[in-house]
């Protein structure tokens, strides 16, 4: 790698590097160890924009006819959450792996961050419970309210997190993303599966594209 | 300005790999031993010494957990060997733009 394998330890020489070369080995360690320490990749969030799409279509596909509106069968239920199940351990398993032997002030940080997200989650559901409870109909309920609220959430989540990091295309997804669950709202009980799936669906590949293009870019410059 | 101009601690490539990946962390993290050897394809032999230079010039901060085969050693970069690799981006930078 580089030039350095096996390089003695107390070899002073600068390797033969010219300027140029420095400058090369300076940025491409640079680049590989942002990319090595991400977890994100153009690959993750095509998978994440496929099972948005699969999920939310099974759903809509299952409650499209339905009047009035009484939910997907446990069958699509069991997709849906098999689908974000397998999607929450990709992110995980990506997660664990570029976060491998870091420790510090961001771990704590992401911890905290998490037990934030969790509680915000339990939140949307215990209210869902309430409406229900409430007399709020199957298709508030069920179909509006729980994607809805859920996007919302995440959203929110994600556009407070990378605000803080200064990350401005994930800052403009998580945007983009809360306007489509809200606009999504009005297309009512079934279409709301429809339109979130569709549309998160599209912002995902727009993402993915962006992400290869900036690692594209990356990889030219150095 | 010439190429001394350039912090000859961290103009070797190893040591400049060294820095540029743990710069590459948020402030106030670290790096495990293993991982950073991993990421660079360095001998650990060979990782130690480079590490103890950049330790010497209070540039990087290791920190060793536990006892025995269960013991981690974590390596950061200080904010003394942020600015030290940032001034010496900027005078390569300086010098590629005078050749």
């Amino acid at each position: 790698m580089d030039g350095t394998h096996g390089r003695e330890a107390d070899d002073e020489d600068p390797g033969g590097l010219d300027l140029h070369g420095t400058a090369r080995l300076l940025v491409q360690t640079q680049r590989r160890a942002q990319r090595e320490l991400d977890f994100r990749s153009p690959w993750l969030s095509l998978f994440a924009a496929a099972v948005v799409l699969v999920a939310f279509g099974a759903v809509w596909l299952s409650v499209r006819g339905q009047h009035p509106y009484k939910g997907p069968p446990a069958g699509d239920l069991a997709i849906l959450y098999a689908l974000l199940l397998i999607r929450i351990g990709t992110v995980v398993y990506a997660h664990r792996r570029a976060k491998a032997g870091v420790s510090g002030r961001s771990v704590t940080q992401e911890r905290a961050e998490g037990v934030a997200l969790v509680a915000a989650l339990v939140a949307v559901y215990a209210m869902m419970a309430a409406l229900a409870n409430d007399g709020a109909s199957d298709g508030v309920v069920y179909g509006v309210y729980v994607l809805t609220a859920t996007l919302v959430v995440l959203g929110t989540f994600w556009a407070a997190r990378s605000a803080v990091r200064e990350e401005w295309l994930e800052l403009g997804l998580a945007v983009t993303i809360l306007l489509v669950a809200a606009g999504s709202a009005f297309a009512g009980p079934s279409g709301v599966w429809l339109s979130d799936g569709v549309g998160c669906c599209a912002l995902l590949l727009a993402y993915s594209a962006a992400q290869a293009w900036r690692l594209r870019a990356a990889r030219a410059g150095a | 300005m010439t190429i001394d101009a350039l912090d000859p601690l961290i103009h070797v490539p190893a040591r400049l790999q060294i820095a540029a990946t743990l710069a590459a962390l948020p402030d106030g993290d670290a790096l495990s031993f293993t991982r950073l050897q991993d990421m660079l394809g360095l001998t650990p032999g060979n990782l130690i010494t480079h590490l103890r230079k950049l330790e010497d010039a209070r540039y990087v901060i290791s920190e060793k957990t536990g006892n025995g085969p269960s013991s981690k050693t974590s390596v950061a970069l200080t904010h003394r060997g942020r600015a030290a690799l940032d001034a010496y981006t900027e005078a390569l930078r300086e010098l590629l733009n005078g050749l």
